[in-house]
């Protein structure tokens, strides 16, 4: 192609050709294939020019746009998943704490267990000159709070010494472990009504045996009946106070 | 051949071109995850997808202007093709194995094939333009950019301190330089076959 050509080109796109030059122009198209490919081309480009220049603000606002949507949207993707890589030991946390507060909140708002009152410090039990090992295996399994192993050492040992007290009183703790409650209660009624030591302790587990039983009113009834003077007077009213 | 209908998703298109932020957020929310998975499962990562999206979506809204696209087929599939063959084709630039792009699998629409095989050679030939226009000389540049920019021949005159016929002359001759080189150019016949 010559200069000429594309001058022609421009002309027959801003159709400033006469109506002849037009019909010419056509003409031409049709048998020239080279002229018809180049003119094509360049009716392109100018298509692109136009594009490219004309249309410039439009496009570079809709780039600028096009990018902040784009930062916008991978930026919540990696947000969300940074979120979800960290949220297990977040939600730990959030889960411990909800525990913790259930936990305070159920032992202060629910109802009271055996378990919250009975805690069993270690006994050392007072040797007699008779017993000898069957104190210490007494002793051993309270404290290693194997209950059966222990109901059954006190039981032998009360066969040889029925009257101590020392031995109904834990071995009576042994039976309500067990939930042998007609066991214990039985030793625990005696040693209420008896005078020893173990009196009003043995109150004290009476109703922490009804508890365990969850009978609530009879607890009641047996936790007023805890004198001042007593060991066990402030745990007491303390359940008092949470069954009532 | 039969007129092919246009596609309701055709809203997309207009959406992009007049820039409306409503549908581009919602051409990332529904369309954009497919593509990122695709790519990450590629050897890609988040990052090239960004990318690859945005390229994408410019040369559906330049050949939406430039050549007025009329969707005959879901975006959805248009859409993901013309991604999933951009990242495949940038793999092949990078990697050393054979990649092939295994089309039965992926598409059965052959519309969307038509189109996004339309719009990778409308891509192309855009490229090929932008590098012949380095190409020209400073003066046919600034004239080309003014001519275009300022729509009066006459303005477009004065402001470079010619006369009109020289202007007009002289930007069919610029044009006219642009295709040759076009014209010269090696993937010229891979494009115009």
């Amino acid at each position: 192609m010559n200069d000429q050509d594309y001058i022609v080109f421009e002309g027959y796109i801003s159709k400033t050709l006469s109506e002849k030059e037009m019909t010419g122009f056509e003409d031409r198209l049709e048998s020239d294939q080279a002229f018809k490919q180049a003119f094509n081309t360049y009716k392109e480009l100018n298509e692109f020019l136009e594009q490219k220049f004309e249309n410039q603000e439009d496009s570079i606002e809709f780039k600028d746009n096009l990018n902040t949507i784009s930062k916008s949207y991978f930026k919540t993707e990696k947000t969300l998943k940074r979120e979800l890589r960290f949220t297990p030991w977040k939600y730990a946390i959030a889960a411990s704490i909800v525990v913790l507060l259930g936990v305070f909140l159920f032992n202060n708002f629910s109802e009271p267990t055996y378990s919250e009152f009975s805690s069993h410090d270690n006994i050392s039990l007072i040797e007699r000159g008779t017993q000898g090992s069957g104190v210490k295996r007494a002793e051993t399994a309270f404290n290693s709070k194997d209950y059966s192993k222990a109901d059954m050492a006190f039981k032998s040992l009360l066969e040889l010494d029925s009257t101590n007290t020392e031995y109904q009183f834990y071995r009576a703790i042994s039976n309500i472990e067990l939930d042998k409650f007609d066991i214990a209660e039985d030793l625990l009624h005696r040693l209420k009504d008896g005078n020893s030591v173990y009196k009003h302790n043995a109150t004290w587990y009476l109703a922490l045996s009804k508890l365990k039983q969850k009978k609530h009113d009879d607890c009641i009834v047996l936790l007023k009946r805890i004198p001042e003077e007593a060991d066990d007077y402030k745990f007491a009213q303390k359940l008092l106070k949470k069954l009532n | 051949m039969a007129e092919k209908k246009v596609h309701e998703d055709q809203k997309y298109i207009e959406g992009l071109l007049q820039n409306n932020s409503f549908i581009i957020q919602a051409i990332y929310d529904k369309f954009v995850p497919k593509v990122v998975n695709y790519i990450k499962q590629n050897s890609g990562d988040v990052a090239r997808a960004q990318d690859i999206i945005q390229e994408t979506l410019i040369t559906i809204y330049n050949q939406a202007k430039e050549k007025k696209l009329q969707l005959t087929c879901p975006f959805d599939a248009y859409f993901f093709l013309l991604c999933k063959r951009k990242w495949l084709n940038e793999l092949k630039k990078t990697s050393s194995k054979e990649v092939t792009i295994n089309e039965a699998v992926l598409s059965k629409d052959d519309n969307a094939l038509e189109l996004a095989n339309e719009t990778e050679l409308f891509e192309d030939k855009q490229h090929l333009f932008n590098q012949m226009f380095q190409q020209l000389g400073t003066a046919c540049k600034d004239l080309l950019k003014a001519t275009f920019k300022i729509k009066s021949m006459e303005e477009v005159a004065k402001s470079l301190g010619v006369t009109y016929a020289y202007a007009r002359k002289k930007k069919s001759l610029c044009i006219g330089k642009l295709t040759e080189l076009v014209q010269a150019s090696p993937k010229y016949n891979q494009l115009y076959n």
